[in-house]
Order: C-alpha cells, then structure tokens, then sequence
C-alpha cells in the first residue's frame, strides 16, 4: 500500500518552492499512484528552456521501493531512451533510498540532463553520437528540445484563449495550464474535475 | 418471528461496541489536546509574568506555593501523558523525564549506564532511578521548604482551572527565587550544571564533576535549580526559539548532532540524551513523515546518525535493511541473523541479483541490436 500521506506532504513540500526550483508534481488522476512531474531543462544544456515532463507511477512498496519515472516528453540524451523515455539512473532502481522524495528524485533527473554519462547507457545511439560526435549530439539534442519540450510556451495564449472559450475563467485557465506544465488535455481535465 | 428478532438484536450491540471503542478514544485524544492547550497557555502566562516579574512585589509566598505545587503535578502528569510512562509515583520531579529516558526499550542509554558504571567507578549515577529520583527530591526540598512533602502528599486530583491565580502565584515565586538567585541570567548553564550533577550525586568529588558537567550544558539549569516545582515543565521546555532561554546557552542541535560525540553521551550516562534527542532530532520521521514519539526520537539505529520512526526502520530490515542515510547494511543483528539461521533470505538476495544480471544481459542484447540496425 502507498503511503499517501507521506506523498500528500510530498507534494505540498514540493509545489510550495516551486518558484525556485521549476520542479513541480500534480496528480495525474484522483488516486495519488500516477503522477505527473515537470522539470526546466537545465542551463547552459542544449535542453534549456525546454519544460519536460515526466510519467510517474508509485509502486506499491513506496517509499520502500523507488518510484517508477519515465519521460514524457522525447528527449535526446545518452541515459534516457529516445523511443519510450526510459530513464537510467541508479538511485531510481537499485540505489533509491526512502529518504529520497519525488521532488529529489526529479532533482536528480534534471543533474542527468545536464551531466550525461555514456558510459553507461539507456540508449545507444545517442551515446554513441555523443562520444563520437559530440556537436551533431548537441545540435540533435536542441532541436529535439525545441520540437518537443518547447510546445507549452509557444502556443500558450492560443490555448487560454481555447479554453476560455470552453467557459472557463482566464485567470483559473492561466493558473492551471502553468500548473500543468502548459499540457492543454491535462489543463482541461483539471479544470473540469474541479 | 423469533428468527427476526434475534438479529435486530444482535446488530445494535455488535455496531455499539466499536462506537464506544471510538469514542472512548476520542475523549482520551482530546483530553490529551485539552492538556496540551493548558500547557501552551501556561507557557504564555510563564513568558508574560516573568517579562513584567520585577515590577511586581512578593506577597503571600507561603499561601501560594501549594498551588504551584499543583503547577508542577499537573505538569508531572501531562508529561507522562505525553511519554506513556506507566511508572512515576514517587519519582515525578525532575527525574520523572530522566527515567523515560532510562527505560530498557532504549538500548543506547541502558548501554550508557552500563558504560558508565565503569567509568564513575562505581557511583550510582544513573544506576536506578529510584534512588537518585530520591535523591533529587531531597535535595530539591532543601530549597523549597516543605514544598516536596506536600506535593507527595496531594495525590493526583490537582485540578486546575483558574489560570489566572496560578499566574498570580508563579509570578509572586518567580520574584521570590530570584532574590535567591541573583545571578539568575549571567553565566548560568555551566555552574548550575555542576550543582545539579551535585544534587543527584553528592557523593561524587568536584573534579569528577567537572569533568561530567560537560555534558549537563543541555540542562536547564537556573530553572532547574531555582523552581524546583516547575523543573519538570523546563526539563523540556528550553526550545532554541524559547523566550527565556539564556543567552548563555549553546545551540545544542549543532553541537550534538554527530555520532562522533556519542562517546561523550556515553560518558555522561542518559540523562543528558533525553534532552539532547528533544532539542536536536528531527520532529517527524523522514520516511513516513509522522512525528516522532519519544522512543523513536531516543532511537539512533545507524552510525551515520540517520534517525527514523521504529515501524520505518522494522519495514526496512524486513526488506533489504539498508539505512536510508548512507544506504549501508544496518549493522544490527536482524537481517545477518536470519540469513545465518534459515539462509532462505541469503537465497532470495542471490536470485535477486541474478535476475537483475539476466535483466541487464538482456537490455544489452538489446542495445547490440541497436547498434548493428
């Protein structure tokens, strides 16, 4: 059984410094096992200004057992599957601690971002660009960035405008989609669950 | 008609019971809020009185005093609520905490007794709790005449209500003890240390208690001392954020937090652990994020200092019984017994991580595959 208050609390703990940190965890659906986490791409990375989205879905064991995390949004990275998101990182299979939270674990997603290791690899090709060929890895991995991580911030306004139009207030329509990372399903689903 | 009879019966007292179960709880949850409420407020009445305390003048010390006395039962009382201490007849003074902090549940600080016995060569200083209990009281009825006999005398049916004339009458002792010590603010914490180790101890040299004042700096000294009917209350009461907390004092949180001072636990026996773990621990597990009760917060089951709630911890050696700290293998015996006794978990731990080899063999095919595509 989840612990739902310790993730209740995780959650309040992580949304409250979410001005600083730009990580932020929304339930997905009304029980707390699916979440939703966003992190910023980090600066000084070809992922920056980029916002990506991450699958979570709490196993039964949590905080015994480590969350399960898979991107959402396409990514180009050594560690992070180019096809299905998944993600390699030791603290999320064998070296995860219940001292870690959601938001540490996100935390740690976004350091992988900007520190890759190829190495140890999720996804061979790009690991294999980015030891051979590092620029293309770079230029891939921005344009990437910019088809698919971007896609909030570009047609934001189009999308409060749509949803307003649905009946929906332009301040709770604005709060929302940015408490969603900009994902207009997810905005409306919200918005209609009250 | 029998046949319905009978059940209709039947369900009312099976549906009563667990109704009075919960309600029986109920009370006992909000007698306890109503005790922690009376204890906020007495804390406020504390603050105020002893900010305005010079103004006003001593009057009736001797008329007042029983129910100041009353202050500390009630105080003795609540804290055993809080600690679930079945015992505490006598010994609800000042040692009323020190012996939560001794009971055998805590093996950290019945190990530091035992260290201690060897070290003190042979003083009884946190041998039993009864003695030294006695002890305290003795020497705390030397500094308030008479004060002690009556409070033992009394019983438990104290009841207080009328705050304000217990306000009226702490404040009226305040300024009495302060005439008695008249360097109530100054350099405090060390020397009351010393004569409190004193009290408890008579016995034990002055350079013995030098060298074991050291680790008394926690203790609230000049309330200790002065009060002695609200020692119990100070015991605990001396937050950092505290309003009349001397400036004098160190930040304990900093200069116990790590393991590497524990020796010097050990050497100053338990009493001064109980205070440290209240001051400096964490207030809520970091694992399931429920508070800590006294036990958990006594409880220190890594060398890494990593403190968790007792379910926590349980949970965790059932599984891979590593800290959630440091991630080592928790030292104590548990798992390492089990897996010497049956073997079945070693077993379990090798399967485990051939699975995980096999997982991984396979991921890389995978990846090869990728890469000759």
């Amino acid at each position: 059984m989840v612990d739902f208050a310790r993730v209740q609390k995780e959650l309040q703990e992580c949304n409250r410094d979410i001005e600083v940190s730009g990580i932020s965890v929304n339930p997905k659906s009304d029980n707390l096992t699916q979440l939703i986490g966003t992190i910023p791409g980090p600066l000084g990375t070809p992922y920056e200004g980029g916002t990506f989205t991450i699958d979570i879905v709490l196993p039964d064991g949590y905080p015994f057992e480590p969350p399960r995390m898979q991107f959402a949004t396409k990514v180009w990275h050594p560690n992070i599957s180019s096809q299905s998101g998944a993600i390699c990182l030791d603290i999320l299979k064998d070296q995860w601690s219940p001292a870690l939270t959601l938001k540490t674990a996100l935390l740690s997603i976004q350091a992988l971002l900007s520190a890759p290791e190829p190495d140890d690899p999720q996804d061979a090709v790009v690991a294999q660009q980015y030891l051979r060929d590092y620029q293309t890895f770079v230029g891939t991995a921005r344009y990437w960035t910019e088809t698919f991580a971007k896609t909030s911030s570009l047609g934001a306004e189009e999308k409060v405008q749509k949803l307003v139009e649905m009946g929906f207030p332009e301040s709770l329509v604005r709060s929302t989609l940015e408490v969603v990372g900009g994902d207009e399903n997810m905005a409306l689903e919200k918005l209609c669950s009250g | 008609m029998a046949s319905d009879s009978i059940p209709n019966a039947s369900i009312p007292m099976v549906v009563s019971n667990p109704k009075d179960f919960a309600k029986k709880r109920r009370a006992n949850r909000s007698a306890k809020l109503k005790q922690c409420k009376l204890d906020a407020r007495r804390e406020q009445w504390l603050s105020h009185v002893r900010n305005k305390g010079d103004k006003e003048e001593s009057s009736g010390c001797g008329g007042n005093q029983s129910s100041v006395v009353q202050v500390g039962k009630e105080k003795g009382r609540s804290m055993e609520n809080w600690e679930i201490n079945p015992s505490g007849q006598e010994n609800d003074g000042l040692m009323n905490h020190y012996s939560d902090s001794e009971s055998p549940s805590n093996s950290p600080t019945s190990h530091a007794s035992s260290v201690l016995g060897g070290n003190d060569s042979g003083t009884n200083f946190t041998g039993s709790s009864g003695s030294s209990s006695s002890s305290s009281s003795s020497s705390s009825g030397g500094c308030c005449s008479g004060c002690i006999t009556e409070e033992d005398e009394e019983g438990d049916d104290g009841c207080l209500d009328d705050w304000e004339a217990v306000a009226d009458a702490l404040a009226a002792t305040d300024d009495k003890q302060e005439q008695h010590n008249p360097n109530f603010d100054s350099d405090l914490p060390s020397k009351h240390g010393n004569e409190i180790v004193a009290q408890m101890d008579s016995p034990l040299p002055e350079s013995t208690n030098q060298s074991v004042s050291g680790t008394f700096v926690s203790m609230p000294g000049p309330e200790c001392l002065g009060i002695v009917q609200r020692a119990p209350a100070n015991c605990r009461a001396w937050r950092p954020d505290d309003a009349f907390r001397p400036q004098s004092l160190p930040t304990l949180s900093k200069q116990h937090s790590f393991p590497m001072n524990s020796d010097r636990h050990y050497g100053g026996g338990g009493n001064p652990w109980g205070c440290k773990s209240v001051i400096s621990a964490p207030s809520s597990c970091p694992i399931c994020y429920e508070d800590l009760d006294i036990t958990d917060s006594s409880f220190v089951p890594c060398s890494c200092g990593f403190r968790l709630c007792l379910f926590c911890h349980k949970r965790i050696l059932e599984q891979d019984g590593r800290c959630p700290g440091c991630r080592k293998q928790y030292e104590c015996d548990p798992v390492e017994g089990e897996a010497s006794l049956d073997g079945g978990s070693l077993t379990f731990k090798l399967a485990r991580s051939c699975s995980m080899i096999a997982r991984y063999v396979i991921l890389m095919q995978r990846e090869i595959k990728l890469v000759l595509l």
